[in-house]
């Protein structure tokens, strides 16, 4: 009676409703069973499913756990993601800006053409018929822009300067809008280079002299920056109809981009170059295109060695791991034991050394980008060149790596605390 | 050969004198908790084949405390890791709750220790950085339901006696309340099995009472209670013991010899 009474509390909320008295054996299982939360009177197929779509945040939860259990073995492990990805991050962030910053120098001359007459096949100077081949290669794909060319001297009263006097119908094309809109010097007047203006003392509104023909100066066009297939400093711009010579010195085409500077530069040799090399073709494109190449290897180089630090990185949280997973042994036997799966022990540990490269990833990555911005501040890098759509992908390819690299390190402990079989470990 | 038919004799013997203890347990359950036939169980260590069970039958009734006493060496804690599916027979025939478990998969395995199994270790083999409430609740530390398992937690370890040491690490708890502790968390899964491995060891009298009682109420529920132990006290304590000797099986000691 007395055993009777010590179960009845748990019992009777349950086993009230039974008929039959309860001696000890019959009425007791029923308690048991009443004791159970809901979770567990659900089928075991449900229990199952039902837990599954969360259970990603509890093996974070230990994850974290059990990270801070060794705090200085982490953050040393952590750490060594830090620099990896630091070192990616600021070494690709600025070798992408100096690409930019010299692409951005190097102006537009990638997207020109420059066809000559070939002077060695005696042709002197490019007809209407040329100039037309060239712009059917260059139809739709740019900027067609005839030039004729001398070299010769310029005068203002007792002055004088050897000058390139070009004649074109549209100076912006190829000197910049600082040349004025055409009508203007179409009417006798003249768009002088800097070094030009200098040595005459011209200014606009002023006359120069070229070959005993006076220009009144619409326009002085400032130092050349850019590297161009004119030399604008010594520069004076007339209308082509100034020139006697009927044909053309210079083609000059503005392509719109790079490719199809190529293209162009294809389709006019492939027209004009056919039975005789008639012209000379120069494009700059194919020097960008080696400029581009050249910081790509820099850059690739660069990211190589820092990714070398990301690897040994990676190598460090593998001996974390390794010594974390030997160290708890009984402790994961004691989790596979008591119904605790392999995956589930594998995910936690996973999810372990995957949080040491996120965390080193971020800071690492934080660190790098603030590192690059300093010196893009103390230098004449642009900071707009920090900031283009590349150095996202590098900051975001850095900090996924990193974290890539400590899961890869944590592969192999992960799985050996997770196959090793429960009765070996905890035996010691 | 000749270990089978000889484990054979006992087992009827103690099934006969089970049936009588357990009849109404057994009759509203269904069937015995696990049985096995024909058990071997083969280690290889460097080159050598030892045989740690030599075709052992076993029967755990709900409801029943059995104990296992043997020489170190006999084979106790390989038996107690094949009722508890952590380890599987070389040969022979176990069944759980009439499922073969050599039909299991080792995640069905898993599943199944979860489920129906509790384990009481040697030396408690407590999570040292867990407190006394967490370590109960470690087999269901990856179920998504951590307010019911809590709960539990807490009952559980209340009803050990163990209320006001929740927020205690296993370095402040005496040995008993580890054991306590230990034995809350076998229990948070409700299981139908209880294995434990030397429950008292390195208990003094009064707490290995204690132990005890508990263990008994837990059979009173229906569980069936498998304990390994060397101290005699626990085996009178029993419903029945299993006298283990080089890997045989043997209702009485004198039997052994």
């Amino acid at each position: 009676m007395s055993d009777g009474s010590d179960a009845g509390p748990g019992s009777d909320p349950d086993g009230g409703g039974d008929p039959t008295p309860p001696p000890n054996a019959d009425a007791l299982p029923a308690a048991g069973s009443g004791e159970r939360g809901v979770h567990d009177r659900l089928p075991p197929a449900l229990r199952a499913v039902v837990p599954s779509p969360g259970r990603g945040f509890p093996a974070v939860r230990l994850a974290v756990r059990n990270l801070s259990r060794q705090r200085l073995r982490a953050a040393l492990a952590a750490v060594g993601i830090v620099i990896g990805v630091f070192a990616v991050v600021s070494l690709g962030m600025l070798g992408t800006a100096l690409q930019v910053a010299a692409t951005d120098e190097l102006g537009g001359i990638g997207n020109q053409v420059v066809v000559s007459p070939n002077a060695e096949a005696g042709v002197e100077s490019l007809n209407d018929r040329d100039l037309s081949a060239i712009r059917r290669a260059a139809s739709g794909r740019g900027e067609v822009i005839p030039l004729k060319a001398t070299g010769t001297t310029a005068s203002n009263g007792d002055r004088r300067t050897v000058a390139q006097v070009y004649g074109t119908t549209d100076p912006r094309a190829l000197f910049g809008e600082s040349a004025g809109a055409a009508p203007a010097y179409l009417r006798g007047g003249a768009v002088v280079g800097a070094d030009v203006a200098e040595a005459l003392d011209l200014s606009v509104g002023g006359t120069v002299t070229v070959e005993s023909n006076d220009y009144h100066v619409v326009a002085i066009l400032p130092e050349a920056t850019a590297i161009s297939p004119v030399q604008a400093d010594s520069a004076v711009v007339i209308s082509p109809g100034e020139f006697a010579t009927t044909g053309y010195s210079q083609v000059v085409v503005r392509a719109d981009s790079a490719a199809d500077a190529s293209a162009v530069a294809d389709g006019v040799r492939e027209r004009l170059n056919a039975r005789e090399v008639r012209v000379s073709v120069f494009s700059l494109s194919s020097l960008l295109d080696r400029i581009t190449e050249f910081f790509a290897l820099l850059n690739g180089f660069l990211i190589a060695v820092a990714a070398v630090s990301l690897v040994v990185a990676g190598v460090s949280i593998f001996n974390v791991m390794l010594m974390t997973v030997s160290e708890r042994r009984g402790e994961i036997g004691v989790l596979r034991a008591v119904g605790i799966h392999r995956t589930e022990v594998l995910r936690t540990l996973l999810v372990e050394a995957t949080l040491l490269g996120v965390a080193g990833g971020a800071v690492g990555a934080t660190l790098g980008l603030v590192g690059v911005l300093a010196v893009a501040l103390s230098t004449e890098l642009p900071v707009t060149a920090v900031f283009v759509p590349t150095n996202a992908l590098v900051f975001a390819g850095a900090f996924g790596f990193g974290a890539l690299v400590a899961l890869v390190g944590g592969l192999y402990p992960a799985y050996r605390a997770a196959t090793d079989p429960p009765v070996e470990a905890l035996r010691g | 050969m000749t270990a089978e038919p000889s484990a054979g004799v006992p087992d009827d013997g103690t099934r006969a004198s089970d049936a009588s203890e357990t009849d109404g347990a057994s009759e509203t359950d269904d069937g015995p908790v696990i049985v096995g036939e024909g058990v071997v169980k083969e280690y290889e260590t460097g080159g050598e084949t030892v045989r740690a069970l030599r075709g052992v039958e076993f029967r755990i009734d709900p409801g029943e405390f059995v104990a296992i006493v043997g020489p170190s060496g006999s084979g106790k804690s390989t038996l107690l890791n094949v009722l508890g599916l952590l380890d599987v027979p070389t040969r022979g025939d176990v069944r759980l709750q009439g499922t073969d478990v050599s039909t299991f998969s080792d995640t069905e395995r898993t599943r199944r220790r979860k489920e129906v199994v509790g384990f009481v270790f040697q030396s408690f083999h407590l999570v040292p950085t867990l407190t006394a409430v967490e370590n109960v609740e470690i087999p269901r530390l990856l179920d998504r339901t951590p307010a019911a398992t809590r709960e539990t937690a807490c009952d559980l370890l209340d009803r050990m006696g163990l209320a006001d040491r929740l927020d205690h690490y296993p370095d402040e708890l005496s040995g008993g309340q580890k054991q306590r502790v230990a034995i809350a968390r076998s229990l948070v899964n409700d299981p139908d099995l209880l294995l434990a491995d030397e429950p008292t060891g390195n208990l003094d009298r009064e707490t290995g009472d204690r132990i005890l009682a508990e263990f008994e109420r837990i059979t009173d529920e229906g569980v069936g209670v498998v304990t390994v132990t060397h101290d005699d006290y626990v085996a009178e304590f029993a419903d029945r013991t299993v006298h283990l000797v080089d890997g045989d099986v043997f209702a009485d000691p004198a039997e052994a010899r």
